[in-house]
């Protein structure tokens, strides 16, 4: 029986030995520092088994249900297959549901899948075009009520995924998927803590799956779901969740666009700051670019919020990924 | 007697302690721009291993490491006067949480031990 099983690889692990030593020695270039469970640089993620509670000590609740851990201080005694933290893991095959336009140059991308892809709602998962190229997704399905996952993609004139999924995609249609990755998930939250899920432009997808998820749970605390755009075209879910708050009394829907003066004008991040004052207390979920989650994140851990409470999930450029 | 790392209450004080610590160094206009477009997960990670370290508890950092880890840092102008407000930053989080002053002093010790390291001196 191979204990541990490294990408693809069966590796060698003596019993009592951690795991970092065992990749090392397989001549794993594998990321470390403390080598006492404490840096978190030697992250890494089971796919398959449970690793020891103890490999995951200081990991947030969200990392833990996801199987991530710290092999330095992991002596498995069930078998183990791990994958570097940020790595989407196998492929699988997925078949084009349907595609449909949100707005200008959103579309809802909805795909079938093997029913082995095992996610939680606003995780990420990578689309694979057929010449390879993967760009990162999140998910604003649910397993327990799709059938499908959804995403909501963003086209750019002129990239190279967004062609291949203009151009290509069509119900039917075969491709590839990996992951799920990510940990912007309902994990963590006490059922009367206030949530607010802030976001701008497609990051709007991981913040709809999160909120159906706290939904289908019954969370009893406000649920605050803020959206930025900037045209009012970009409010793409708009109608849909001012029909939810109708029937949600505890949701509440902030939109908000850069390029309005009127009621719903302004920024989103403004917007989120001047509301939210229980900063110690709410869970927050940000999703967008760069710079909105840098700016936020620092902006309400300096104001009280805790790390740990945050969960957030960037936008990586694209050509960052594979 | 037992350890400092002990009598402050070993893991569960790190814990306490790490979000009030990197709260007040990024609050803190003298060193803040160090910490510009750094990743703060993986920031309070390494802030946890230096208050671990700092508070007498179990770590493995060489010299080399902490060379290593501040390298860039220095590139970018880091000096003596940058680590004594890191300690200060550090006392001040120990007096918030009511650490006694004899504590406070051991700790600050500690931090101040792997000042040349840091600094590449
Ligand atoms: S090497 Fe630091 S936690 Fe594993």
């Amino acid at each position: 029986m191979t204990l541990l099983t490294y990408r693809e690889a069966a590796i060698e692990i003596e019993p009592g030995e951690d795991v970092l030593s065992a990749l090392l020695r397989a001549e794993i270039d594998a990321p470390h520092s403390c080598r006492s469970g404490v840096c978190q640089s030697c992250m890494h993620r089971a796919v398959e088994g449970n690793p020891p509670a103890a490999a995951q000590q200081g990991l947030s609740d969200a990392q833990k249900a996801l199987g991530y851990f710290l092999p330095c201080v992991c002596v498995p005694e069930t078998p183990l297959t791990i994958v570097p933290a940020r790595e989407a893991g196998a492929r699988s095959e997925a078949v084009v549901h349907s595609i449909d336009r949100l707005s200008d140059d959103v579309v809802r991308l909805r795909l079938e899948h093997d029913s082995d892809f095992a996610y939680r709602p606003g995780q990420l998962l990578e689309l694979i075009a057929d010449d390879g190229l993967g760009r990162h997704y999140s998910l604003a399905s649910l397993p327990e009520e799709d059938s499908f996952v959804e995403l909501h993609i963003r086209l750019h004139p002129g990239g190279r995924m967004s062609r291949f999924i203009a151009e290509e995609l069509a119900p039917g249609r075969q491709l590839h998927i990996a992951g799920p990755l990510g940990t912007c998930i309902y994990e963590g939250v006490d059922p009367d803590q206030p949530m607010a899920l802030i976001g701008s432009g497609t990051g709007l997808a991981p913040l709809i799956g999160v909120m159906r998820d706290a939904l289908r749970r019954g969370h009893r605390g406000s649920i605050r779901l803020y959206h930025g755009a900037r045209e009012r075209e970009g409010l793409y879910l708009h109608d849909h969740l001012e029909t939810l708050t109708k029937r949600h009394a505890n949701l509440r829907y902030v939109p908000r666009v850069l390029s309005d003066s009127g009621p719903h004008g302004g920024d989103v991040a403004t917007a989120a700051l001047e509301h939210e004052n229980a900063l110690p207390h709410t869970a927050f979920f940000l999703c967008g670019g760069e710079k909105l989650v840098g700016r936020l994140k620092r902006v309400l851990f300096l104001k009280g919020a805790s790390l740990k409470q945050i969960r957030s999930d960037t936008f990586l450029p694209a050509g960052s990924g594979r | 007697m037992s350890s400092l790392y002990e009598r402050l209450g070993g893991e569960k004080a790190v814990d306490a302690a790490v979000e009030l610590f990197y709260r007040n160094v990024l609050a803190d206009g003298r060193i803040a721009r160090f910490f510009d477009g750094v990743n703060m997960e993986d920031q309070l990670a390494k802030q946890k291993s230096f208050l671990t370290m700092a508070f007498g508890g179990p770590n493995k950092y060489t010299g080399k490491d902490m060379r290593k880890a501040h390298e860039r840092l220095v590139a970018k102008g880091l000096n003596d006067s940058h680590v004594d407000a890191v300690i200060e930053d550090l006392s001040r989080t120990l007096r918030q949480l009511g650490v006694g002053e004899k504590e406070v002093q051991e700790v600050a010790a500690l931090a101040n031990s792997v000042r040349n390291d840091v600094l590449n001196h």
